[in-house]
């Protein structure tokens, strides 16, 4: 549990196999945030992720804001910032 | 660091499909190595199986309710206790090794995976790693006809042990080892009769699987089918990363498995998913059989097989893939 934040320590997202040490952890995440912003971006959102403060920072650009935990948890928010579904086997996805 | 984890095994299959016949008979030989603790789970109020597991170091009984559901409480509980225990005991120190979790026969293996990987003590502590499902040879096709709970299972499974095969007759056996082919590809099937290995005569590649009528409203969009993903060389981990959790997040309900090996900086991965869970990965050793590496197996319905490739392609900002990587 982080005293500062109230967040609980994850129990080690899949996602984040592979990176075993802090610094490789750190890097991950920002790599990540970056991919993510580039994704988001036709939906009209957008991905942050300072490294400081667990998670990942998803906002409109209205302003709207959210901090997501885990990518499982972000395409839920990501759906209901952009007011549509999310597929990556989406025809429109697919050839457009 | 080596994983110190403790392994789970869960077996599970239908009422009175054989096992815990199975389960004696392999503790029985030490077929799970040595400080076994087995689990078992009654549906019923009266427990009737405990007499018959003597093989094993321990042995915890869940009874009246399945753990899959009513039972989820009990079964969180016994697993928090046994892995409290463990973790007194020193990593030098002989002590407990794996745990085999034997379910109720109503139970859906899937959702036993999902308790443990949400429980957040327990997905430190726990790395389930096998799903075995006991089918009973003579009653599994009636089952897989008009139970859905029967599929749910054999979709579940790694490892499929068909049971009662010697008072089958070899073409009902024949008929249901390719329907089980079509219902779940990827797992091995190997034969037991009163827990006793027997070897399975050679399946005919045109041997016919029996009709499946769709249960539901799952079934009614078609068969559920493997797909074969080639991963591109030089995989972004992260990029993959994201695109399977937005494929699960989107399809989740749809992909009953997602199985494969990824090459990566830090090593082998071994991936593998039930519905939308998806099982923190294993880093395998560098030796080994690498000619299935960076294939991942999807198993689903509801979407065209290319689609897979073509969006993972997309996603990573390749060119699409060319036909011949794809098609089960």
């Amino acid at each position: 549990m982080c005293n500062a934040c109230g967040n609980p320590a994850a129990p080690g997202h899949w996602t984040d196999a592979g990176a075993a040490s802090p610094g490789d952890r750190l890097r991950a995440r920002f790599h990540r945030a970056a991919l993510l912003n580039a994704v988001l971006k036709p939906y009209g959102l957008s991905a942050h992720d300072g490294g400081v403060v667990p998670g990942i920072q998803v906002g409109t650009l209205s302003g709207a804001q959210t901090i997501v935990q885990t990518l499982d948890d972000l395409w839920a928010e990501a759906e209901r910032l952009a007011g549509q579904p999310i597929d990556p086997l989406d025809p429109r996805y697919l050839d457009g | 660091m080596a994983d110190t984890r403790l392994r789970l095994t869960l077996l599970g299959g239908y009422l009175g499909s054989g096992k815990t016949t199975w389960l004696r008979h392999q503790l029985h030989f030490g077929a799970f190595g040595p400080r076994v603790h087995v689990v078992v789970n009654e549906a019923a109020e009266v427990p009737v199986d405990d007499a018959l597991l003597s093989g094993a170091d321990g042995m915890t009984l869940l009874s009246g309710g399945c753990c899959c559901c009513s039972g989820r409480g009990a079964l969180i509980a016994a697993l928090r206790s046994l892995c409290d225990a463990r973790s007194r005991i020193s990593v030098d120190a002989p002590r407990l090794e794996r745990i085999i979790l034997e379910t109720s026969g109503l139970a859906d293996p899937g959702a036993i995976l999902q308790a443990i990987q949400a429980d957040p003590v327990l997905v430190n502590h726990i790395v389930v790693d096998e799903t075995i499902v006991a089918v009973d040879a003579l009653h599994a096709m009636a089952q897989l006809t008009t139970e859905p709970l029967g599929r749910q299972q054999v979709e579940a499974a790694d490892r499929l042990i068909l049971t009662k095969t010697d008072a089958c007759p070899p073409t009902a056996l024949a008929t249901l080892r390719a329907s089980l082919a079509l219902l779940n590809g990827h797992a091995a099937v190997t034969a037991a009769t009163l827990g006793e290995a027997v070897p399975l005569p050679f399946l005919p590649a045109d041997t016919e699987p029996a009709l499946l009528p769709p249960l539901g409203f799952d079934d009614q969009r078609g068969p559920i089918r493997p797909t074969q993903v080639a991963i591109p060389d030089g995989l972004d981990w992260a990029a993959f990363t994201l695109w399977l959790s937005a494929l699960l997040h989107a399809r989740g309900d749809d992909l009953v498995r997602v199985k494969g090996v990824v090459r990566t900086p830090a090593g082998r991965l071994l991936l593998q998913t039930v519905r939308k869970v998806v099982q923190s990965p294993e880093i395998l050793p560098d030796q080994g059989d690498a000619r299935l590496d960076n294939r991942i197996v999807f198993i689903g319905r509801g979407y065209r097989p290319q689609d897979l490739g073509r969006s993972l392609h997309r996603f990573l900002g390749l060119p699409p893939p060319s036909p011949l990587h794809e098609g089960p």
